[in-house]
């Protein structure tokens, strides 16, 4: 293993992260709310909730509509659930799916702007390295919390996630930060909602899959199995794909001689692909029982890629990790069947094999069944709150410090393997309490005040008034799915207690604001905003 | 009944450059770059028993060794065949040789027949974010990366937002235990004021990753809170390449971190087991870029006054890789389950074999630990 930095030493971040352990010990949003606050004439009192029964989750079942967002979305955004509402799930799934048709624009030029070493070079980046590293994290970083929080292309950066999990390069590894920007773009980007071969080939030639799984080091004097491993364990057929130690140690040969150039290899720019002939090992060899004869070259590899993508365990393998993403933690087989058809019938079109994804039955039916990760919880907090293009001036720090301490840093994963997706790896009592106290302070005036995002409760509020009219306002408009009355209850029993009036007496100017931030960050705290 | 404190090496650890047979001649002739040098040259082993010696990077343990608390168990694994990290790690901790067997951790299914008696949260604590799969099973364990930030501030908790949470997490949620769980440990940290528990008996624990994990068990076993079973974590065991190099940095932190362990606890380990494990181990050649690639059998280590220290445990196979029967990875001849049966055995009161490791037919005793 290479050697890693440790990333709370990068220079430039000591300060943001004591800053950011601060807010989270503080509480200094909700002393405001605590202070007593008097109140004289009754309200009425809402009625949003509903008692329908869920006994998976034991709380009422989210829509289909709610469901189909919280899967395909990194949060529901209110602008989403009134248009998903209106044209119906697979409308909107199949705008979503033809992301190209959907513009961007505007975000993407942003981020242009503000993370322009994201589309640098690598021999631009090399010249700038290593002082540039902390510069590429965060900026990288930065980047996919606005696209996560602000794309239009929701399902789109849903796949990103899902492929840059899926082919994990560690960022901060030897020369990976000078690397991975440019396979981001070229490779999961580009190829995201593309075909399953182009993204495989894409990868196998990458520099920075090259250099973090130590193929650039695979020679026939000198074999290095890594990349050969974790190939068909991890990218294609799965551990159980049929493959034996025999295989890997014959896939390795046929990959011997792809490299890369370094900085000051004739031929190619630094961080480049280079297939270098004189180190190739010429022999025959078997892989999966086939003969790839004697005297071949960089065709070897290619030859092996084809082998894997157009075998039947790599079609399960993908199947199944998508349906684990979008349904279940544990898929039934007849329908990772179904998805692994329409992948094997499309050639390894990714469209398609979601399409067919969302069609199966298991996928109508799963509401609640999956627990959220850190990033679509996090980004969940900001998206619940309808931002649009009012892009956030912040340089990325506190997110960037509220995933490290949750554990899902972008590009910060150190195995090949990525990010896990279960909820057994996710469900701990340190996450939920680390969950907690971000709902608490995310919701914050001094959210505001550091230029996150601003949070106007005004609109949402829509003239509530009361206690109990506040709670069920926001979780109208916040949590956007039924609260069964007996936990809608809890909230405004706390609040009568913490205020010392009734739910219906009619509050002093400014407070119903006060009480909604506490309210939201209660419901983004509860149960029902941690499942998806 | 001891407390039990387990450290999971992830990315499998290179045992024969840890604890090394220098008394092997086919050791020198496989790994020639890449050995330990004998003992008594420069950079040389610290010979134990004359044919194993300790990485000079290990030295901090040596008198642990040498006071007979510390057994070393050589050649040891779980004969399931995978040199998948991935799977390997979820076979070791699940205590299974295939992956049929349960999806439940040893460690977790042992608890669950045995639940430790007292009502706090804290009689299972995993130091980091995530509960790993060997205590999976148990009855909420805890996951808490850092002691010292896992809590609410008081003006949090004057509001009143944690009971209003203890209410929203009732029974029927489906991650309610986990949550009950976390709103009780945090009061219980609270009172149990950890901050001011700070290493005796001049222990100095590394500012790394593993010494902050192994300084926060001390504070809990040292606190009043009745912590039975600690789960730890060390990173980056994975060398593939440049082992010289990098293989030392690990097993100084490691080391390290267990000698400050050990003398911070000091005559409390009289009742502590600590146990050092792997997924697999490396190759017995060297690779070609100075590193090794995953093998088979590795090293274990057992701390603590329960332990018949002071000795190599190893029914050595030999390093001859020309031997068709041998093979190119060091072979297994302790299985891992044997030392973890007889520890669970001796030390913990006891266990139903059957249900913690199915399907395990092997020995019951290594003779690595002494009964209480």
């Amino acid at each position: 293993m290479k050697e890693l930095f440790d990333i709370f030493n990068v220079a430039g971040f000591a300060e943001s992260r004591r800053e950011f352990l601060q807010l989270m010990g503080a509480g200094l949003v909700y002393g405001g709310v605590a202070s007593t606050l008097p109140g004289c004439s009754s309200g009425s009192d809402g009625g949003t909730t509903s008692d329908s029964g869920n006994p998976g989750a034991g709380i009422p079942a989210a829509t289909r509509e709610y469901t189909t967002l919280k899967r395909t979305s990194f949060g529901v955004h209110r602008d989403e659930m009134l248009a998903i509402d209106s044209i119906g799930i697979s409308a909107y799934l199949d705008q979503q799916l033809n992301y190209l048709a959907i513009d961007d624009g505007i975000l993407e030029a942003h981020i242009q702007t503000n993370f322009p070493l994201l589309f640098q070079t690598p021999a631009e980046l090399y010249a700038g390295f290593p002082a540039n590293i902390a510069s590429v994290l965060q900026q990288a970083i930065a980047a996919v919390h606005y696209r996560q929080i602000f794309s239009r292309r929701q399902l789109y950066e849903v796949m990103v996630e899902f492929w840059t999990d899926h082919f994990n390069i560690q960022l901060l590894n030897g020369l990976c930060p000078t690397l991975k920007p440019t396979d981001d773009a070229e490779v999961i980007r580009a190829h995201a909602l593309g075909n399953f071969g182009d993204l495989l080939r894409a990868s196998a030639k990458s520099p920075a899959m090259l250099f973090y799984l130590d193929n650039f080091l695979n020679q026939e004097s000198a074999p290095n199995e890594n990349y050969a491993r974790e190939l068909m364990e991890l990218h294609t057929l799965g551990v159980d794909g049929g493959y034996t130690e025999q295989d890997i140690k014959e896939v390795a040969r046929c990959f011997t001689g792809w490299s890369i150039y370094f900085a000051d290899d004739p031929g190619g720019d630094a961080g480049t692909f280079n297939y270098i002939d004189a180190i190739h090992d010429k022999g025959s060899k078997i892989v999966l029982e086939e003969e790839i004869p004697a005297g071949g070259g960089q065709e070897d590899a290619d030859q092996v890629l084809d082998l894997l993508i157009a075998h039947a365990s790599t079609a399960d393998f993908i199947a199944t990790k998508l349906c684990r993403r979008f349904i279940t933690d544990t898929p039934d087989q007849s329908t990772v069947d179904e998805v692994a058809t329409a992948f094997t019938q499309s050639g390894g079109e990714i469209t398609d094999t979601l399409r067919a994804l969302f069609e199966t039955d298991a996928f109508s039916n799963s509401a609640d069944l999956k627990f959220t990760r850190p990033s679509e919880y996090l980004s969940g907090l900001i998206r619940a709150l309808a931002p649009d293009t009012a892009y956030p001036t912040d340089d990325g720090n506190l997110f960037y410090f509220a995933l490290a301490i949750m554990g899902q840093l972008p590009y910060n994963w150190p195995t090949p393997d990525g990010y896990p997706d279960e909820q057994s790896y996710w469900e701990s009592t340190g996450g939920l309490l680390n969950r907690w106290r971000l709902s608490f302070i995310s919701y914050a005036e001094f959210i505001e005040a550091i230029n996150v995002i601003d949070i106007d409760y005004g609109p949402m509020l829509n003239g509530a008034n009361t206690l109990a009219s506040v709670v069920d306002a926001i979780i109208n408009n916040v949590l956007m799915r039924p609260m069964s009355s007996a936990d809608r209850n809890h909230i405004l029993t706390w609040l009568e207690g913490e205020h010392g009036i009734p739910g219906d007496t009619v509050l002093l100017p400014d407070v119903p604001e006060q009480v909604a931030a506490a309210v939201a960050a209660v419901l983004v705290s509860s149960a029902y905003f941690q499942l998806r | 009944m001891d407390k039990l404190v387990c450290i999971f090496q992830r990315g499998a650890a290179d045992g024969l450059n840890s604890l090394v047979p220098y008394g092997d001649d086919d050791y020198y002739l496989h790994r020639d770059t890449i050995a330990v040098p004998l003992p008594g040259e420069a950079g040389g082993a610290i010979d134990l028993d004359g044919f194993y010696g300790l990485h000079p990077a290990l030295a901090p343990l040596k008198s642990i060794y040498d006071a007979n608390d510390m057994a070393l168990i050589h050649a040891v694994g779980i004969p399931h065949g995978s040199r998948s990290h991935f799977s390997a790690q979820g076979l070791v901790e699940r205590g299974v040789d295939d992956k049929s067997g349960p999806d439940t951790g040893w460690l977790g299914r042992h608890l669950s027949l045995n639940p430790p008696p007292s009502e706090s949260a804290f009689h299972t604590v995993s130091i980091s974010g995530n509960v790993p799969v060997s205590l999976q099973g148990a009855t909420d364990p805890l996951a808490i990366s850092d002691l010292s930030e896992f809590g609410f501030d008081q003006d949090i908790v004057d509001t009143g937002y944690p009971d209003v949470l203890k209410d929203l997490f009732h029974d029927s949620i489906p991650f309610a235990s986990t949550a009950q769980a976390a709103l009780a440990a945090m009061a219980e940290l609270r009172a149990a004021n950890l901050s001011e528990i700070t290493p005796a008996n001049g222990a100095s624990y590394p500012d790394t990753a593993l010494g902050s994990r192994l300084k926060q068990a001390a504070q809990l076993l040292r606190s009043e809170l009745p912590t039975e079973v600690i789960c730890i974590d060390s990173d980056g065991w994975d060398h593939h390449e440049n082992l010289p190099t990098f293989l030392p940095q690990s097993l100084t932190e490691l080391a390290n971190s267990v000698a400050a362990f050990y003398t911070d606890m000091g005559s409390d380990m009289s009742g502590i087991t600590l146990l050092v494990m792997t997924e697999f181990g490396r190759r017995i050649a060297k690779n070609g870029s100075v590193g090794t690639d995953h093998g088979t059998a590795g090293l274990a280590y057992a701390i603590g006054g329960g332990v018949n220290g002071g000795q190599i445990v190893s029914n050595w196979p030999g390093l001859d890789i020309t031997d068709p029967e041998l093979g190119e990875d060091l072979n297994i001849t302790t299985d891992l389950r044997t030392v973890l049966v007889e520890m669970l055995t001796k030390r913990l009161g006891g266990t139903d074999i059957g249900h913690v490791f199915p399907g395990f037919s092997g020995s019951f005793s290594a003779e690595v630990f002494s009964a209480l």
